[in-house]
């Protein structure tokens, strides 16, 4: 596995001249071999961007949020890295990027302001934005979500985007409502932004393991019925196209990835401190619970995450006949089943009334008013 | 501070937090939330009809002994006109199976049901402690899932009847979407979440229906049902335990649970929603093995993940059935035109030439014959 120092005369399996460094799926690689492995599942991934399918008058551009976390980062070097190559090549890109950051600092700890100085240097070619995810409420789907789910929000300044934000999700009764809605704003917010920079796609760094994470946290959340949008390549119901070119990757490859580019790319990363102990805790999410899975999963399983992967891609996408959810956008289809076992009544869900337009998933985090 | 009042009676003084959403309730309330959602679960689905006689899969178990009597009282209370029978399989394991089976008789008396207990020696001529015996701990668990699914349409057709209900609770199903997301079969995922399932039949066979109708019942409520109404059964594992990888989506449900009540209720919901998105259910095979017994805590019957005999009944297939006169059910097709036809050796449904169940025994035949030349090979030497 990666990480995994091995005796030091096991050479390489696909040039075999450089003594490997690591194993890949069963096979040793060399530093070289690995950093190309990488790099290839990705660029495998972007066919569809290649230079000859670019106008040469007007620039494919696509959004690329970086998180900070190991996945996102490196995607935007291997980007980086491929643009560059391209341009070397042909003398013109494919596609341009556009990066953004989300800050949430108004209601969580977010990653060091110097981490994104650091980047832009980094990548001074591409176009980066800051956006404040209280600005969400700057846009229309944002202004319906606070006039319409959120209870009390008149008492509260109206000019102060940021309390409105901290109101919302103090409201919500759970970690993982917390978490959940704050995920939805962050997605809503980069889908807003992607088209207001005329941007095509977003691609997102989401890695194999993340992607796995992913469909067993909104399947556990109520929300299996998006798996088909939120964890697959195309359309999505906001309105723009997803692509997720690391989905071939697993999470331990690109963390050995980060630290063997040249400078390594873990100056770059911040990294989330999850304490094991923390399974028994309330205030757990789902999303923290499905990371703690597919962390032993990846170590003794590695074949399970792909398979999960596998699985949620062989779902076919909804038919469009529903109507999008007011807080997370999908389209969702009128209850039919489970929720009528939900709470012992005889009646529907009580807490139909004002969130009537809601997802099944949502409805499990919005608070019931 | 003296303990809050029931908050469904708000007389009462409330002695149980519900699992399910955490409200307080007193004793007599619980009770009577706990049948009215399954009531509601029955009626909702139409699972019965007036006349229906319908066998219980009985192990002894907390599921299915809380669904005896659940079932019991309803059809008393609603009037739903069904006639109860219990049936009970014996896998023949020695000081786990003797025992529950124990439980049952007295549970048939406690009810007055008419209860019919089939064997697996009788049917196969294997218990599954010989066949443990030959095949060793591991992966017994297909031999016992296969042998059963069998086993319980074969006891409802010798009694006539052709519904079967088991006591899969909420958190068998979550688990085995979970289960199905994990291994990657997408097959059976869209059948495990169905309510209701059937086994396709050939025309001189009877079509036997599958029913779960403690599918949104919470494992833990089930225990607090059976514990406040002082219900009589048997609490043992099965002694050949199962794979450790189920255990492991097992351990992630409770932690889930823990996290957010409403999760179990939420996977299922999600496992019907990724069912519609399926596509037609496959007639995927009596013979894609597998299954096993699908629990960690009790090995009740019918507790193995059915290994794809089972289609989900829908409107649509009902429809087919009807537009056929009602005489042969039409088995979806798979993509390569899989047809449902008769085991050459037993008769039984089957997707290939002969059934899973008798490809396994002619495997414990040939096995039992080859060791047998080893011994007498032993002694000679």
């Amino acid at each position: 596995m990666p990480g995994k120092h091995l005796d030091e005369d096991q050479l390489c399996a696909r040039c075999g001249d450089n003594v490997s460094v690591l194993t890949v799926r069963s096979e040793p690689l060399c530093r070289d071999c690995f950093l190309r492995y990488v790099h290839t599942k990705v660029i495998k991934r972007m066919e569809s961007f290649r230079v000859r399918n670019a106008a040469s008058d007007r620039p494919r551009k696509v959004l690329v949020p970086v998180s900070f976390g190991v996945s996102s980062v490196s995607l935007l070097h291997i980007l980086d890295h491929h643009l560059k190559t391209q341009l070397a090549k042909t003398g013109r890109t494919g596609f341009d990027i556009v990066v953004a950051f989300v800050d949430s600092s108004a209601i969580e700890t977010s990653p060091d302001p110097e981490l994104r100085a650091s980047l832009r240097d980094r990548y001074i070619n591409h176009e980066c934005q800051l956006l404040p995810l209280a600005s969400i409420f700057d846009t229309d789907a944002g202004s319906t979500i606070l006039g319409e789910y959120i209870p009390n929000m008149d008492s509260v300044e109206p000019s102060n985007p940021e309390e409105k934000l901290a109101a919302l999700i103090n409201s919500l009764d759970s970690a993982t409502a917390r978490a959940d809605v704050q995920s939805t704003l962050r997605t809503r917010l980069l889908v807003q932004h992607a088209k207001s920079m005329d941007c095509e796609a977003i691609l997102w760094g989401d890695s194999t393991t993340r992607l796995a994470e992913k469909t067993l946290s909104e399947t556990a959340k109520g929300r299996g019925f998006s798996l088909p949008w939120v964890t697959g390549d195309g359309d999505s119901p906001l309105g723009i196209t997803y692509h997720f070119p690391m989905r071939d990757l697993l999470k331990k490859e690109l963390v050995s990835y980060a630290a063997m580019t040249d400078p390594p790319l873990t100056e770059l990363i911040h990294s989330r401190v999850v304490t094991q102990s923390s399974t028994s805790s309330k205030n757990t999410t789902i999303d923290e619970l499905m990371a703690q899975y597919f962390d032993s999963v990846e170590e003794n399983f590695p074949s399970i995450v792909s398979n999960v992967v596998r699985t949620a891609g062989k779902l076919s996408t909804p038919s469009i006949s529903g109507s999008p959810c007011g807080l997370c956008g999908n389209l969702a289809q009128p209850g039919r089943f489970g929720i009528e076992g939900w709470g012992g009544t005889q009646q529907k869900d009580s807490s139909t009334s004002n969130t009537s337009n809601l997802c099944y998933g949502c409805t499990r985090s919005l608070p019931k008013s | 501070m003296p303990p809050p009042p029931c908050a469904l009676c708000t007389t009462n003084r409330a002695a149980i937090v519900r699992p399910k959403d955490h409200s307080k309730l007193c004793k007599s309330c619980f009770i009577t939330v706990f049948e009215t959602e399954i009531h509601h679960t029955i009626t909702s689905n139409n699972l019965f009809h007036r006349g229906e006689r319908i066998a219980i899969g009985a192990s002894g178990g907390k599921d299915s002994t809380v669904l005896a009597s659940v079932l019991k009282t309803l059809n008393e209370r609603y009037d739903y006109g069904v006639e109860l029978t219990l049936l009970s399989i014996d896998e023949g394991i020695k000081g786990y199976r003797d025992d529950s089976l124990e439980t049952v008789k007295r549970n048939a008396t406690q009810y007055s049901m008419p209860l019919t207990i089939l064997g697996y020696a009788e049917l196969y001529g294997w218990t599954m402690d010989q066949v443990v015996s030959q095949v060793g701990k591991k992966g017994n668990c297909t031999y016992c899932g296969v042998f059963r699914r069998q086993a319980l349409d074969r006891g409802a057709a010798r009694l006539g009847i052709q519904h079967v209900v088991t006591g899969h609770n909420a958190d068998d199903v979550a688990e085995t979407v979970l289960m199905n997301l994990l291994r990657a079969d997408l097959p059976r995922l869209s059948r495990t979440t169905s309510i209701i399932t059937s086994t396709p039949s050939t025309s001189d066979t009877t079509n036997i229906q599958r029913s779960k109708p403690l599918k949104y019942a919470y494992e833990k409520e089930i225990v607090l049902y059976a514990h406040h109404k002082g219900l009589d059964y048997f609490s043992t594992e099965c002694i050949y335990s199962p794979e450790a990888f189920r255990g492991s989506a097992r351990a992630l449900i409770k932690n889930l649970e823990r996290v957010r009540p409403s999760a179990i209720l939420d996977i299922v919901r999600s496992g019907e929603d990724m069912a519609a998105l399926c596509g037609p259910a496959p007639a995927h095979a009596a013979d894609d093995g597998g299954g096993g017994c699908g629990r960690t805590e009790s090995s009740d019957i019918g507790g193995a993940v059915a290994p794809g005999l089972e289609v989900e009944i829908t409107s649509a297939t009902v429809q087919k059935r009807g537009k056929k006169g009602g005489v042969a059910y039409v088995a979806p097709r798979q993509g390569k035109g899989q047809v449902m036809g008769k085991c050459e050796v037993c008769g039984y449904l089957s997707s290939q030439r002969v059934c899973k169940a008798c490809v396994l025994l002619e495997g414990l035949r040939k096995g039992r014959a080859r060791r047998g030349v080893e011994i007498e090979g032993g002694e000679g030497g």
